[in-house]
């Protein structure tokens, strides 16, 4: 039986497709754009923001690497003044690392939006090896860890720093005999 | 309740208006540390005043207090600047804080007015010994100003304004060019605070980045009578101008627990079944008030035909 999720550290966004309108309390912004899909609902927060503050800056970053979001977030947040906002929108596991990387960096909680286009693909670490395996799998569903090839199960909890789902050995209570079969 | 009692080993009042204390424990043994930013609530004379602590944070040999004189307030400062003298025994709460300094800020800025500046004292001692990056704006009234010398010692960013004015035109400036990552704590009279974080908020500062000490120390509004009907007993209490539904429900023979009595430590929360509340309380947040289940009694009030559960 699934906990209620709005109880754990599984945030809706990366459960159901989301897409909040955007913080107009703001003085400026950076929005990210991590897939083609998320174009409409960028396009949508531009036009939120420019009709409620037409003067603050709105700055636009559409990449699909994550690596690569991760580095503009950095210079992006290096140059913010308190007032500033972060915007994300893309796939749910791809928001969830960049969110990670910008928690990292102290952005709060309540300068993050975060929209998701779809939330199929789960980043799940292992909580035996700490590899990070990326698939299509549901919660409380099983796979195999890329890194140690233990049968995880995708728990829900999500940590905010490392931006991924707690994965641990479904039958790691249930003795040696098990694991080697 | 673990109380302390103390006794007031010296008094300073050097600053008009405002009479600094230290109390020490008799055999003069170190007292509990605290969080920078903490009060006492001080017993005085029968009126719980919470004052903050302004001294040494760590293992004090003395806790340190700044009372400005309130003659329209309740008492409590009157009596702590006419009745209390050196030797005289204080009874205290242990400190408490509301206030600590966010661990993880980059940058603390520390906005304050007239004896607002108390809280922030501790703040800057734990920021020089922890070598944090602070700044401090002070407004206070020429001639009236507690603590410049420890503000100017404690950190080499302290901007000083006896001009209301000139404060302003730094305040807006100050504001706008933080460093995400800095977080805001703003103490003093609830005019000045409300002016603050209206300048903070209308330059996108986040709720999270914005901290405050409220004293409520300003006159509270008496309020228009009003009647309360209590379940268990069906009785009917009157609430008359300027008597808070506390006062009311203890003359009624109800014991409820209480602390602060100005609507900030939530100690006197009582459940409501029916009516309409008019919360003036600091505790209970905004959807706990438009729940309308509970109501804080030492400040907030109602419309005729109020129903408590009790």
């Amino acid at each position: 039986m699934k906990p209620e999720l709005g109880l754990t550290s599984v945030p809706e966004w990366a459960v159901a497709v989301t897409t909040p309108d955007a913080d107009l309390t703001g003085r400026s912004y950076t929005v990210f754009a991590l897939d083609s899909a998320a174009a409409d609902v960028v396009s949508s927060w531009r036009a939120q923001i420019a009709l409620r503050r037409p003067d603050v800056p709105v700055r636009v970053h559409t990449i699909a690497d994550p690596e690569a979001a991760a580095d503009v977030l950095c210079a992006e947040v290096a140059g913010a003044r308190v007032g500033w906002r972060l915007l994300i929108a893309g796939p749910a596991h791809a928001c969830m690392r960049l969110r990670a990387q910008a928690v990292r960096m102290g952005v709060a909680h309540d300068e993050l939006t975060l929209a998701s286009t779809t939330v199929a693909v789960r980043d799940v670490q292992c909580a035996h090896c700490r590899h990070v395996t990326t698939a299509k799998v549901d919660l409380e569903e099983l796979l195999p860890c890329a890194g140690c090839g233990v049968n995880l199960i995708v728990y829900y909890h999500v940590s905010r720093m490392l931006g991924a789902h707690l994965g641990f050995q479904i039958d790691a209570e249930a003795g040696p005999r098990v694991i080697a079969s | 309740m673990n109380d302390l009692d103390l006794v007031v080993s010296t008094i300073d009042d050097g600053i008009p208006g405002v009479r600094t204390l230290r109390l020490a424990r008799e055999d003069g043994a170190a007292l509990p540390s605290f969080t920078p930013g903490s009060h006492i609530v001080i017993d005085c004379g029968g009126v719980l005043n919470a004052y903050s602590l302004t001294g040494e944070s760590v293992r004090p040999q003395a806790y340190v207090v700044s009372v400005l004189d309130c003659p329209g307030g309740s008492g409590g400062s009157a009596w702590i600047h006419r009745e209390l003298a050196v030797g005289d025994s204080v009874v205290t709460r242990p400190p408490r804080s509301a206030f600590a300094p966010v661990l993880s800020a980059k940058r603390h800025l520390l906005v304050a007015a007239g004896i607002g500046i108390t809280p922030m004292v501790s703040h800057l001692r734990a920021a020089r010994r922890w070598d944090r990056d602070t700044t401090v704006l002070y407004l206070h009234r020429e001639g009236r100003g507690a603590y410049i010398d420890d503000v100017k010692t404690l950190t080499d960013d302290a901007r000083i304004f006896t001009d209301r004015a000139v404060f302003g035109a730094e305040l807006l400036p100050t504001l706008a060019t933080q460093p995400l990552g800095a977080h805001l704590y703003v103490c003093g009279p609830s005019g000045f605070m409300d002016t603050v974080v209206e300048a903070a908020v209308q330059l996108g500062w986040p709720p999270s980045r914005i901290h405050l000490e409220r004293f409520g120390i300003d006159a509270i509004d008496p309020g228009e009578p009003f009647t309360v009907t209590l379940r268990s007993s069906g009785t009917t209490v009157t609430v008359d101008s300027g008597v808070s539904l506390l006062s009311a429900l203890q003359g009624a023979g109800h014991d409820i627990a209480n602390l602060c009595r100005q609507g900030v430590c939530g100690e006197c929360v009582i459940p409501v079944l029916a009516g309409q509340i008019i919360h003036r309380d600091l505790y209970l947040s905004d959807e706990e008030k438009s729940a309308g289940a509970t109501m804080m009694c030492c400040v907030s009030r109602a419309l005729d035909g109020l129903e408590l559960d009790l």
